[in-house]
């Protein structure tokens, strides 16, 4: 009975002096001095105001990164303050900002400046801003040209018109011209090598890649091809 | 009644239902383990591919689709069909890769502004089809 005591009596002093000796570490520690404290207290006020500008100067840019965007598409309307550009169906409306909206024009790898009543309805309209409710405020808006990059098979070849028609994977049927400026390659099927190519090589069958300008004005999926790379299908049944 | 047996009485109960709780979780146990399997175990379900042979399927991890970059060349990472032939093409560069190993991790030029690039996985086993995927890549000077 006695032992039984003595045991209860240690744990329960044990157990308060755990709890005493832990609040006043606790304290000690808080109350030691910092390293910075020894340096003036208008220093480190500076410090740690700079500090905490830097911290908000880079929340901010995170912020501005993260709901930065880019869209593009046809332009609908422009009246020097807010733009809408319809890509597919998909609008977008776009607010320009005085001071901070930079407009250029691209031809090749060429970039020119403009100012915002250059850009007209039908220009193809890249911008890249921050989305708010759904607007974005343009940080930067490029008119460029647009293009279509696919792929499918050849189905049918015209010798006489120079045209081509093509069944893509998405069951979608396009009709290119090849002009006189279309870049045409062929991959040689044992090296992987690109070759220039002439329409004469080009047979029904074949795989090919194709690149198009798109004006948004074609008609029945005709267009004029800007670059094309076939895959001969012997590469197919090799 | 003393303390100390309303005590006992009370530590006695509590084991007692602990061990109760135990005995009969673990019968049930026991009981599920004897049981007969009705359902087909899973590895004799029929396979959707009778050939055995799966493909790798295109997946690009790198980058996103309407991704916004401030270099003029983009690292396109991801994996396709060990041996599968990979073309890539956008407006300014057709790029051909016979893919060694499943995962691949090319550098693509990017001209500035919008990029559609466009890229094809043909597998090595011609019995499957072509793979796509397309992305619109943004490069936007950090000058402009």
């Amino acid at each position: 009975m006695i032992i039984k005591k003595i045991i209860q009596n240690t744990l329960l002093i044990s157990y308060l002096a755990s709890l005493l000796v832990g609040n006043a570490l606790a304290q000690t520690k808080t109350l030691l001095p910092s390293p910075e404290a020894s340096a003036s207290p208008t220093t480190v006020v500076d410090r740690d105001i700079q500090q905490l500008k830097d911290k908000i100067a880079n929340k901010v840019l995170e912020i501005r990164k993260k709901n930065n965007k880019a869209v593009s598409g046809f332009v609908i309307s422009n009246d020097g303050n807010t733009m809408k550009i319809n890509n597919n169906g998909e609008e977008n409306q776009i607010k320009f900002d005085d001071t901070l909206t930079k407009y250029f024009k691209i031809t090749g790898a060429q970039k020119k400046e403009i100012k915002v009543d250059d850009i007209k309805k039908n220009d193809y309209a890249i911008v890249s801003g921050v989305v708010t409710d759904n607007i974005i405020t343009a940080n930067v808006v490029l008119i460029d040209e647009n293009f279509l990059v696919d792929s499918g098979k050849i189905t049918e070849i015209n010798k006489d018109s120079y045209n081509v028609k093509v069944l893509t994977s998405d069951k979608d049927t396009y009709s290119l011209d090849f002009e006189t400026n279309t870049k045409q390659f062929i991959i040689n099927i044992k090296t992987l090598d690109l070759e220039k190519a002439g329409f004469s090589k080009i047979k029904e069958g074949d795989t090919v890649h194709f690149v198009v300008k798109k004006t948004g004005g074609e008609k029945n999926n005709n267009y004029s091809a800007v670059k094309i790379l076939i895959i001969p299908q012997e590469y197919f049944i090799k | 009644m003393k303390k100390e047996t309303m005590v006992a009485i009370f530590l006695g109960l509590l084991f007692g239902g602990v061990v109760a709780v135990f005995i009969s979780f673990k019968s049930k146990d026991i009981e599920l383990a004897k049981n007969k399997v009705i359902a087909p175990p899973p590895d004799k379900t029929s396979s959707p591919n009778p050939s055995g042979i799966e493909q790798q399927s295109l997946e690009l991890t790198e980058p996103a689709d309407r991704a916004i970059v401030e270099n003029n060349t983009v690292r396109l990472k991801g994996t396709a069909a060990k041996d599968s032939l990979i073309v890539v093409q956008s407006p300014i560069k057709d790029l051909i890769v016979s893919n060694k190993q499943e995962k691949f991790d090319l550098e693509f030029p990017l001209a500035l502004g919008e990029n559609s690039i466009k890229i094809v996985v043909y597998p090595k086993e011609k019995k499957f089809r072509p793979q796509e995927k397309f992305i619109k890549v943004y490069f936007i000077d950090s000058e402009l």
